[in-house]
């Protein structure tokens, strides 16, 4: 690789876990004004997420990246709704249930890809249990901001479920999550660069998920709205500047030589 | 929490089984991934996920719209009009690869697994190009895509089905909604694992992989899927 310092896997988790908690748990505050927040921690599980999906396909899962950004989104939406559903008495427990189950789920899978299917990737199973996590946080935390807090009957059913929202949570999530490495893999993919594009992409699902939240819960929707597109601005440009810089560098190499050798 | 009882246990199992069965369907159905989009190995040109849940979900939908038209309607319906909506979903999905396959880029459709196509018994190995893994999509992976899809179908209507016998009671107008998603998030989970298992492609029952990776991979299903059956009976527990 290079000697660029990488932000290492365990600070990315702890960013997207507690980044990622904390939106939630600050969404149902003052509703509906702080669904917002919602989003914003969800982009902090997207960031987490997508680190996640370039560490493991970067040994070459042989179905394309997009497989692995779907499996984590069946796992994070099976935890997620169960998290948030079993914790009837204690609403508050929700989220933590459901990150907790997304990686006793994700560790099972991993384990079995690892030691059944025999896929040998050695990051298989930490990877899978993050990015299970990762997904259970994307889906709370933009459901979240869709329906101005995370209680699963009384929130997340009418407002998330019956009007089919859900389904613009999960697959623009899984695209927020699988695209950044999708876009960057190759022999010059560099950590700084995909990390500006996940939160890109995050932003630009805060935005989509700003026009149902706009649906849901009228005009207050319009902050999510209007700080997606904010932040999406903001971090593309990043990611656009790293582009011109990297591409700079492999500038020098030459023509391709005209025979082969 | 709900007591343990044996509709539970069967609604679980059930649940397995029909995880099981997509996880089965994408074993069947001939995925070439991006080597057959540029028509150098056979099967259609896509991923294996793509496809199980691309048929999979028409499977969902046309087995959801039995069961909203017919709620009376037994287990067996349900499920044939799910693998009646994914069968037709995919024949109309190769019929239009093959068209291009063979009017557009213009090769012979022909399986390099095989010497003799087992169902028309035509010789394979002479219109296989050189340096490619077949091309197009010869009968016998037309017919095992067919008959792969109907068993997704069916496990995603299977698994719909008993998902609206749990939260139908519990939460009336809104269940499909949440039966659709959950299933939704067992398929994809079901398809990406054998996907993992085939290491991307596959041209169908002929194919030698087939034998050699369906147990692992229909093991794992089998396990992951009870484990999503028993998170679906408690998050019903959590409705009440």
């Amino acid at each position: 690789m290079s000697d660029i310092k990488e932000i290492s896997p365990n600070t990315l988790a702890l960013f997207g876990i507690i980044g990622g908690l904390i939106g939630i748990y600050l969404s149902p505050l003052y509703p509906p004004f702080t669904s917002t927040f919602g989003a914003l921690g969800a982009i902090c599980a997207v960031i987490w997420g997508a680190e996640a999906v370039r560490r493991v396909a970067k040994y070459g899962l042989g179905t394309g990246v997009p497989s692995i950004g779907q499996i984590a989104m069946g796992m994070g939406i099976i935890a997620a709704m169960f998290g948030l559903a079993i914790v009837k008495a204690m609403p508050l427990a929700g989220p933590i249930v459901s990150l907790i189950t997304a990686s006793v789920i994700g560790f099972i899978i991993g384990w079995f890809a690892q030691n059944v299917i025999k896929m040998k990737i050695p990051v298989m199973i930490r990877c899978m249990t993050e990015i299970a996590a990762a997904g259970a946080l994307v889906i709370i935390g933009f459901s979240a901001a869709v329906a101005g807090s995370y209680d699963f009957t009384r929130s997340l059913i009418p407002l998330v479920f019956d009007n089919g929202v859900m389904l613009a949570v999960f697959w623009v999530g899984a695209m927020a999550m699988l695209h950044p490495f999708n876009a960057c893999l190759g022999p010059d993919e560099k950590q700084k660069r995909l990390l500006y594009l996940a939160a890109s992409t995050g932003a630009i699902t805060m935005a989509i998920i700003g026009i149902a939240a706009v649906m849901t819960l009228g005009a207050s929707g319009v902050i999510t709205l209007l700080l997606g597109i904010i932040l999406w601005l903001i971090f593309y440009k990043k990611f656009w500047d790293e582009v011109y810089k990297d591409a700079a560098a492999v500038v020098g190499t030459g023509l391709i030589p005209k025979t082969e050798a | 929490m709900v007591a343990i009882d044996p509709t539970m246990l069967m609604n679980i199992f059930l649940i397995g089984i029909s995880g099981t069965l997509i996880c089965i369907a994408v074993h069947f159905i001939p995925v070439g991934g991006a080597p057959a989009a540029m028509a150098q190995a056979t099967g259609i040109g896509t991923g294996t996920v793509e496809l199980a849940a691309g048929s999979g979900l028409v499977g969902l939908i046309t087995s959801s719209y039995m069961y909203a038209y017919e709620p009376q309607a037994s287990m067996a319906l349900v499920m044939a009009a799910g693998a009646m909506g994914s069968a037709i979903m995919l024949a109309s999905t190769m019929l239009a690869g093959g068209l291009i396959y063979a009017y557009g880029v213009a090769v012979p459709f022909a399986s390099a697994q095989v010497k003799k196509d087992p169902i028309t018994g035509q010789r394979q190995d002479t219109y296989v190009s050189k340096g490619t893994q077949g091309q197009g999509i010869p009968t016998i992976c037309f017919v095992s895509g067919v008959v792969g899809a109907a068993f997704g179908g069916a496990g995603g209507g299977l698994i719909y089905f008993v998902l609206m016998g749990i939260y139908s009671p519990l939460i009336s107008a809104s269940a499909a909604a949440v039966a659709g998603v959950f299933t939704m998030g067992v398929f994809y989970v079901n398809s990406v694992i054998p996907s993992y298992g085939v290491g991307g492609t596959i041209e169908g029952i002929h194919d030698p992989k087939f034998r050699r990776v369906v147990p692992k991979d229909t093991i794992t299903s089998f396990v992951v899927s009870l484990i999503c059956g028993l998170v679906a009976v408690l998050i019903a527990g959590g409705m009440v």
